[in-house]
């Protein structure tokens, strides 16, 4: 029990990280389809500052720099040159993903892959066969509890809401929403940053191109499978490792008997399920249907 | 470094990057420098039209430091080309034909329809596919290179068999395409042929490209008993080489030489496909007058496709499963001569 549990932390916490930082735009008015860029963005920097320093503290803190620049670039395209969100967050991948790549082949003049050579902390014996978990991992419930209370308990959490559910109101009482949603995107760059970190440097102690494979698209579907609520969005990432986890065990028990292709598609069928439900609980669909911005002028 | 590619790509993040890298091989292309004086070079030109990338430690680099190679001993201008989109092969192709080149080679079977629409516009432009299936009906300019890998599976099914301890034994493929089902049936057929009671379990990726992924499939079939892991994933193969690693008694059967770095003493064999040596056979034989195209099955007898013992592991490995492995190896190249000569006969099945 112990490895399935495992295999879902250590599969669930690089999406709940990014799902978090969806959940925070979200929040602010800015539906962030550019988590799948900062997040290989970030998992890029993570690697190639360790490799370059030998630095894990060095490659995070490059990985939270290149990603805070990214959420900035996005605030500024969407808040002062008025565009799209949505687009301007495909945009961001786009330059995540081509500008990883780029990285990768200016710096080593290869077009694949980084082994970063360390990686980040793990949380050793003490903890018995969750000690091959990094300290990331660990750290993660207490980040998601503190966003619930910087979220549901503070005046900052209820203007980010105001901001996001009602701009209008948010200017009236003098809130500025633009600046909330670039402290929101900003946040949300670091805790991309983490994401990518823990996917590349928690146990692998790699960077290759395309590593991400979707998951940050997952964890905007998370974002809206949990509402928009912090609990809710992690529970949703966790929910989608585990269907994961449970499609690889379904290879390895039925993989004789079941299509296997039906069996990889696990998680993204229940990625879709999901969203409908979200949808169908919440009206997820009719906000997303709005256009995914929230103007206040 | 995969040998196999997808024609039909399924991350969601492929498909938005497809749009934004739209034309990034067109201009990696025009990048190359390119020109119709360098095509009439001495010896003419020499393309690799190559679908995945350079710096992979496996056979994109193998493919171009050949191509340099041959390039410096026979004087022909080389290019090496990365087309990251599948919507740009055939204009790529076209352009180096109506640039001249003399000889064009690229890999994996998403550039065969693309050859045939192209390779009949430039008779004298000499076309070679790498790793391909047979074209129906044949295309005088064009040469596809077919590789019997399973049959070094084959070979790695029946190492495993005897030298795992747990009776069990594992496959990871990036995608379950016909190629890749060969290869774990003949896993399957090695291994059953040394121990009809051997567990196989296969399982697939679904990426070439997700190191992840790999470790999580790997870490699975680990828990649950299984020793010995084949992969057939390229980057892939990363997190299962890192599985591995992450406990005793685990081993491994990666896909090339610099795998081995990645895990002394977990990774005890390669099942090789040398593209280089490969590439580098079949443009020698291009250069020469008289070439026709055709298709060229290639097997174990070749030195391009076999199952190799990792000389790392020997050195660094756990010293029982070392001294077993060199007890076993005897076995093994008898059973390649078995195959060799006709003795043994291993069964092509591309369906699971």
């Amino acid at each position: 029990m112990s490895d399935i549990l495992i295999a879902v932390l250590r599969s669930g916490t690089p999406l709940i990280y990014v799902a978090l930082a969806g959940m925070l735009a979200q929040r602010a008015g800015v539906w962030h389809l550019g988590l799948e860029g900062l997040m290989i963005a970030g998992a890029c920097a993570a690697a190639v500052g360790v490799e370059q320093t030998g630095s894990v503290a060095a490659g995070l803190a490059l990985a939270v720099l290149v990603c805070v620049l990214g959420s900035t670039l996005l605030w500024f395209v969407v808040e002062k040159l008025r565009a799209n969100p949505i687009i301007a967050g495909l945009g961001l991948t786009g330059l995540g993903l081509g500008g990883a790549d780029l990285t990768v082949q200016s710096i080593y003049g290869s077009e694949a892959s980084v082994t970063a050579g360390a990686g980040l902390p793990r949380l050793g014996d003490a903890f018995g066969a969750f000690g091959v978990l990094s300290v990331l991992v660990a750290a993660m419930p207490v980040v998601v509890l503190l966003l619930w209370v910087l979220l549901r308990r503070t005046r900052f959490g209820l203007r980010l809401a105001a901001c996001g559910e009602h701009p209008f109101a948010a200017r009236s009482v003098g809130v500025a929403p633009s600046r909330m949603r670039l402290i929101a995107l900003m946040g949300g760059g670091v805790l991309c940053a983490l994401g990518g970190a823990e996917l590349a440097l928690g146990t692998l102690q790699l960077f290759s191109n395309n590593m991400t494979a979707g998951r940050g698209f997952m964890a905007f579907a998370a974002v809206i499978f949990g509402g928009g609520h912090p609990i809710g969005s992690a529970l949703a990432a966790l929910f989608f490792s585990i269907v994961e986890a449970a499609g690889i065990k379904a290879q390895l028990v039925f993989g004789e008997k079941a299509p296997r292709d039906l069996l990889l598609a696990l998680p993204y069928l229940a990625t879709v399920i999901g969203v409908w439900i979200s949808g169908r609980l919440r009206g997820g669909l009719k906000a997303a249907a709005s256009g995914g911005e929230l103007r206040d002028n | 470094m995969s040998r196999y590619q997808s024609s039909a790509p399924t991350s969601t993040a492929l498909l938005s990057r497809r749009h934004v890298l739209q034309g990034s091989a067109v201009l990696a292309f025009g990048a190359a420098g390119l020109s119709s004086s360098g095509a009439r070079a001495a010896g003419g030109l020499v393309a690799l039209v190559h679908t995945q990338a350079a710096g992979d430690n496996g056979p994109v680099d193998s493919m171009i430091a050949a191509l340099k190679r041959l390039s410096s001993e026979k004087g022909f201008t080389m290019r090496a080309i990365y087309a990251q989109d599948a919507a740009t092969y055939e204009s790529i192709f076209r352009s180096l034909g109506d640039a001249g080149a003399a000889i064009v080679v690229s890999t994996f079977n998403e550039v065969a329809d693309p050859i045939k629409a192209v390779a009949p516009s430039y008779p004298k432009t000499k076309f070679i596919q790498l790793f391909a299936d047979p074209f129906q009906p044949a295309i005088p300019n064009v040469e596809t290179v077919g590789y019997d890998y399973y049959l070094g599976c084959y070979l790695s099914g029946l190492f495993a068999s005897r030298i795992s301890k747990s009776g069990k034994i594992g496959y990871v493929g990036g995608m379950s395409l016909p190629a890749l089902n060969a290869d774990l049936n003949g896993l399957k057929a090695g291994a059953a042929a040394a121990n009809p009671a051997i567990a196989v379990t296969g399982a697939f990726a679904g990426s070439f490209q997700d190191p992840a992924k790999g470790q999580e499939i790997a870490s699975q079939m680990y828990q649950s008993g299984v020793d010995y892991i084949q992969t057939d994933s390229a980057a892939t193969d990363t997190g299962i080489i890192q599985a591995a690693n992450e406990g005793s008694g685990r081993m491994v059967s990666a896909i090339a030489k610099t795998q081995y770095k990645l895990g002394p003493k977990t990774v005890a064999a390669i099942v090789k496909l040398d593209f280089g040596l490969s590439l580098y056979q079949e443009v020698s034989k291009a250069l020469e007058a008289g070439w026709i195209g055709h298709h060229l099955p290639t097997g174990i007898d070749t030195g391009v496709v076999d199952f190799e013992l990792s000389d790392v592991f020997l050195k660094e490995g756990p010293a029982d499963l070392v001294a077993k492995a060199k007890t076993i190896w005897p076995e093994i190249e008898t059973a390649k001569k078995a195959i060799i000569t006709g003795t043994v006969k291993v069964p092509l099945n591309t369906t699971l």
